[in-house]
């Protein structure tokens, strides 16, 4: 979704009432890579889920679609699961299964 | 008898840029009642046999660092709970661009006596790093790059 069309849904959101967490999400390795960004700040429902959020970015970002099965999340750094609800100001990572070693 | 109490073992947890350094590692995990250390250490596979067989040019590593680190501390802890007499633990990963032969992770456990449980509380410490803790490599071959992916899903609480 373009920023203008983003705002434009916010301003709906804020007008029906509707109230709004501010996230901040962190992207690594093979997501960062597909979205083509490090990290997004986004204004979500406030009874937002996991799995919603999933849902939200499949559709923002065609590309992220295809890791969305596979993904692992995080909410302030702790592995969260599809339905945990996303805090305010939440830290929200997204990566595939980790690698190191 | 004197026995050092839980809350004097060294743990020590990192992600780095900068080379690792074993013996300094080594000195910060050994007390005077150590008499043993089992040390993993992994290191980048330039030539690599088993399954398809292929060359890596370079592994380009990145990492969530503050949760890696707390995720670290984690894997320590469970250590301790699984091996109460595991004296010291170092867990450090390095990341950014590791070439062939260079070293890029060591797990260290300090007892005792080696007849602890030590080398497996190593093991475990190693095992669990690739399963929790949020790091990722590229691996670029002459064919060039691409995402290693773990197959570990964490389940709640971890």
């Amino acid at each position: 979704m373009s920023f203008d069309l983003y705002n434009t849904a916010l301003g709906i959101a804020l007008d029906k009432g509707i109230l709004m967490n501010h996230i901040k999400l962190l992207f690594f390795a093979t997501i960062r890579d597909r979205a083509g960004t490090k990290s997004l700040e986004l204004d979500v429902p406030q009874d937002l889920t996991v799995q919603g959020l999933k849902d939200k970015l499949s559709t923002d970002f065609p590309n992220l679609k295809e890791s969305m099965s596979s993904v692992l999340i995080t909410i302030n750094r702790e592995y969260a699961f599809d339905d945990a609800i996303i805090s305010q100001n939440a830290e929200i990572g997204m990566f595939p299964p980790v690698s190191g070693g | 008898m004197m026995q050092p109490s839980t809350s004097n073992f060294p743990t020590i947890f990192s992600i780095t840029e900068t080379e690792l350094d074993l013996n300094d590692l080594l000195a910060q995990v050994t007390l005077t009642s150590t008499g043993a250390a089992a040390i993993f250490a992994g290191m980048v596979r330039g030539v690599t046999e088993r399954g398809e067989p292929h060359e890596t040019e370079y592994l380009e590593y990145e990492s969530y660092v503050p949760m890696a680190e707390a995720k670290m501390k984690q894997v320590a802890d469970e250590i301790r709970g699984k091996w109460s007499v595991v004296e010291g633990i170092a867990i450090v990963q390095r990341i950014g661009r590791l070439y062939p032969k260079t070293p890029t992770v060591l797990i260290i456990c300090t007892a005792a006596h080696r007849d602890t449980g030590v080398f497996d509380a190593a093991r475990y410490g190693i095992d669990r790093l690739k399963e929790i803790v949020p790091v990722w490599k590229k691996e670029v071959g002459p064919g060039g790059g691409e995402w290693v992916e773990g197959d570990y899903t964490p389940k709640p609480g971890e």
